[in-house]
């Protein structure tokens, strides 16, 4: 049947099949063709899924258990324990996600009979106890204490870090009401059921753990791409002489569903606040005669396994070229951004300095954030210490720089003091109604004037310097909407000025795949929307611009100058800035071959030993879709129908023909 | 719903059709071209009046008066080419009797001719179901089905199949009637075939109110069987009135 055919059929469908017309919701939404009854038939499901992680002992994540399509009928989980009766889409709301993920993983009858989970998503107003799918101390292997079992994350149950051999997918709020009507009416035939395709390519191969995976080719290394800028920008040519004050934040988050680890307060609000810090100090006019000079760096893949931070202190040692003009020997104190977006009290903010390593050196840094606080004033900032019962500093970037050199001194500032104030650490709730813009914007202008105090050294502090650094409220506000909301997400203006982004839409913080070949030469090809927006906005607001230069689209005329905003239309500007891409993956990963292998643990690196090395498995599509079925007894009794009214129709010709014929004959 | 459903409907709809042409058409090679040319044929009308009226759907008002129109101007036109088709048959059965003088072979019977109607009238039967039925059946090979709001104890695929069924039987046993009304000059057949195509067409109208396929469908059932037993009752009455007049065998 050729489209032409069925198109022209549509006017007769209307007569002979007229049920066909009054279907759908609404006037204007008829059915005029086959496939617009398959969109009817087949409804796809807007959602999120949960995917197959990879590490050196084995899998996390979700996938479906064999290579086929699953579909089960859906149903509503209802209070009570009782086991399925027979393979189901099981509909959870959020409350219910942590009990029954824990009793999948302890309880095997029960999960037998899971064909696949569908999680509404809801309002974190009706979670009051948090909810974080991460583990109580995450990432406890790199710290550089020995009090593991130190409960950062209270609410953490670890789900997120079990195997499940069945699809799971998040819903948005859309499809949430159109399959809670569904679910309502399901039983007996016909009945809704849901079909997942979240096939994954090591379930296919068979290959369940990374260095496998990675041999067979059926998974890539997690991965990305760090930025740093120093300012003012460095001569490369000469050797540096400045001590480095060094301010970091990590740029990624993880969640139970990838494509919604937003990281709001964890750690994106410590992003912000690093930015807008950023811009602030850009504006002072003397930076040049300065004592020291900074460095702002922003880490991917913290949340697995450290790889931005730890590639980078690598990177370091072997002197690559994506940190030359920098010396490791140099770095004199280490600021990190942790989460900065709930630090709001009654009285202000309050915010908690996490110190750690060589101590005059945090002693200064202290003294910096105090006096920072003081020269607030009215606007109310107050900074303390951490408590001393605290085993040491909670999980962030500094962990390795500590494992690395012990003699490093670093703060790590924080909204929480001993436990997190973020009840939904890690989880896809995470959002940015959990900050507030307004800690965040404290947070920055706290820290531009510490570092600018610090980098004064232990030369007389010029006041009037110090209380011009104002913070951009503005500028605050607008990157909250560009990371971590869907309007305008990173299809906002800030963005737009500097890069044409590939995902335009709702922003997602985890890393991703490594998709680069890692090359010490070329200039890297797939870095993600984040990292390239974070590399031109560091470049800019670091930038002594040069004058009259036409427009740029990749390189620049003197050498040395960087091409600010290349992918907008019309071109950038070229500007004298040193802003580097790092490239961030697991330290024992090499490159060779076309294929990745898995280095043995260097002895002297104890956090090698430690390294989980991540990665995710490849799939071919990824989807949802809800239809309804006839039971196997109606599509029986359908075909049987249809024989009988054949053979019937048959016998009566028969029989008619021969009566005729005998009657006609009679006479 | 599956391939099983899926080969159930086309069973439904084309079942006896495929059975006539099994038990009385395929024996007679003439007998299937004719029935490829009426198919041809009919199709080629459907699709003039799909052309005729493409700029005016759809439809977007839900009450049934323009639906109304739409039919009674399709089955007019439909029965007015009948006339041409059967003219276009009658020019063919003259060819056919010059030729067997020719070759002093007997000429067509009265069975022959009635068959030759027969052949015409379930190749009209074949185009409607592959317009109508046979284009939508194909999602219902896959796993899903469908309900229609208006109509929600009856599959969808099934309810187009069930009419699809009821126009197979009363296109074919029509143009028997036709054919022999034009022939002969009866007035009543004349008028029977153009009426039974209306009523059955204007039928399916109640399809559009909730609920109403449950009266429609055995409406258009009534409707064929109506047509078959009109169609029974005239082929009886002409072969027993001829017999006399045939020569023997």
């Amino acid at each position: 049947m050729g489209p032409s055919r069925v198109f022209l059929a549509v006017p007769f469908l209307l007569i002979a099949v007229a049920p066909v017309y009054g279907l759908v919701n609404g006037a204007d939404s008829t059915l005029e063709s086959v496939p617009d009854l398959e969109k009817v038939m087949y409804l796809n499901v807007e959602s999120y899924p949960c995917v197959r992680l990879l590490n050196l002992s084995g899998e996390i994540g979700c996938s479906n258990p064999g290579t086929d399509k699953i579909s089960a009928p859906i149903v509503r989980l209802k209070s009570s324990t009782s086991p399925l009766a027979r393979p189901s889409t099981v509909l959870l709301q959020s409350e219910q996600m942590q009990d029954f993920f824990l009793r999948v993983s302890t309880d095997p009858e029960f999960s037998k009979n899971i064909a696949g989970v569908l999680l509404e998503p809801s309002e974190t107003v009706n979670m009051s106890s948090g909810f974080s799918p991460a583990e109580k101390f995450p990432q406890a292997a790199f710290a550089p204490y020995s009090n593991t079992s130190y409960e950062w994350n209270l609410p953490g149950s670890g789900i997120m870090w079990n195997r499940y051999d069945f699809p799971v997918f998040l819903l948005t709020k859309e499809s949430t009401s159109t399959l809670k009507e569904v679910s309502e009416t399901n039983e007996g035939s016909p009945e809704n059921v849901a079909e997942f395709d979240l096939v994954m390519q090591t379930t296919k191969v068979g290959t369940h753990d990374s260095e496998t995976c990675l041999k067979e080719q059926t998974c890539l290394p997690l991965g990305g791409y760090s930025v740093w800028s120093s300012l003012p920008p460095i001569n490369i040519s000469s050797v540096p002489t400045k001590p480095i004050i060094l301010a970091v934040a990590s740029l990624d988050s993880a969640s139970f569903f990838r494509d919604r680890s937003l990281g709001a307060d964890s750690p994106i609000s410590g992003l912000i606040a690093l930015l807008t810090a950023v811009d602030a100090l850009s504006h002072v006019n003397h930076l040049k005669k300065l004592k020291k000079q900074f460095v702002f760096a922003a880490f991917t893949g913290e949340a697995w396994g450290y790889l931005g931070s730890r590639k980078f202190l690598q990177e370091l040692d072997l002197g690559s070229d994506s940190v030359k003009g920098l010396d490791s020997s140099m770095i004199e104190q280490i600021l990190e951004m942790g989460s900065v977006g709930k630090g709001l009290v009654e009285s202000g903010t309050l915010f908690y300095a996490h110190a750690a390593g060589e101590l005059s050196g945090t002693k200064g840094t202290l003294k910096a954030l105090e006096d920072a606080s003081e020269s607030l004033g009215s606007d109310n900032v107050k900074v303390k210490k951490a408590s001393t019962l605290n085993p040491g500093i909670p999980p962030s970037s500094l962990m390795p720089f500590l494992r690395k050199n012990t003699s490093t001194s670093g703060v790590v500032l924080g909204d929480f003091d001993s436990h997190f104030t973020n009840k939904f650490y890690h989880s896809h709730l995470d959002n940015a109604s959990n900050i507030k813009t307004s800690s965040v914007a404290a947070a920055a202008a706290l820290v531009a004037r510490a570092l600018y105090i610090l980098a004064n050294g232990d030369a007389t502090l010029d006041l009037m310097a110090l209380n011009d650094i104002k913070v951009n409220v503005s500028l605050v506000e607008e990157l909250v909407g560009c990371f971590l909301t869907c309007e305008p997400g990173l299809s906002c203006e800030l963005v737009r000025r500097y890069i044409s982004p590939i995902y335009g839409d709702c922003p997602s913080h985890y890393v991703g795949v490594f998709q680069d070949t890692p090359s010490a030469t070329e200039k890297p090809s797939y870095v993600d929307d984040t990292s390239r927006f974070l590399w031109n906005f560091l470049a800019d607001m670091t930038s002594e611009s040069r004058d009259g230069t036409g427009s740029c689209t990749g390189e620049c005329g003197n050498v040395g100058d960087m091409c600010i905003g290349a992918e907008i239309e019309g071109g950038g500007k070229c500007v004298v800035s040193t802003t580097r891409y790092v490239p961030a993956y697991s330290t024992r990963l090499r490159y060779e071959n076309n294929i990745w292998h898995v280095l043995p643990a260097n002895p002297t690196d104890s956090m090698e030993s430690v390294d989980p090395v991540w990665t995710e498995s490849f799939w071919n599509t990824i989807g949802l879709r809800v239809y309804k079925v006839e039971s196997a007894l109606y599509d029986r009794l359908v075909l049987a129908g249809g024989v009988i009214v054949t053979f019937a129709s048959y016998l009566a010709v028969v029989v008619t023909r021969t009566y005729l014929a005998k009657a006609i004959k009679r006479d | 719903m599956t391939v099983a459903a899926g080969l159930g409907y086309v069973l439904i709809a084309l079942g006896p059709a495929l059975s006539l042409f099994a038990s009385v058409i395929a024996k007679k090679p003439f007998l299937i071209l004719t029935l490829l040319s009426s198919t041809l044929f009919w199709l080629i009308s459907l699709i003039i009046l799909a052309g005729a009226w493409r700029s005016f759907l759809p439809v977007k008002s839900t009450e049934l008066w323009p639906y109304s129109i739409l039919i009674l101007t399709s089955v007019g036109f439909q029965e007015g080419i009948r006339i041409v088709f059967w003219r276009l048959f009658k020019k063919m059965e003259d060819m056919l009797n010059a030729f067997a003088d020719r070759v002093s072979k007997p000429r067509l019977f009265l069975t022959d001719k009635m068959l030759l109607a027969l052949a015409g009238g379930l190749g009209h039967a074949l185009a409607h179901a592959v317009f109508f039925c046979l284009s939508l059946l194909t999602p219902a090979f896959g796993p899903a089905t469908f309900y229609v709001d208006k109509c929600s104890n009856i599959p969808f695929f099934l309810i187009s199949a069930i009419i699809a069924l009821g126009f197979v039987i009363i296109h074919t046993f029509s143009m028997v009637i036709a054919f022999n009304g034009y022939n002969e000059g009866k007035r009543s057949d004349q008028i029977f075939v153009p009426f039974a195509h209306l009523i059955a067409a204007l039928i399916t109208l109640i399809n559009l109110v909730p609920g109403g396929c449950n009266i429609g469908l055995p409406l258009l059932c009534i409707m064929a069987g109506t047509t078959l037993y009109y169609s029974w009752r005239l082929v009886w009455r002409r072969l027993t009135e001829h017999q006399t007049t045939r020569s023997s065998d």
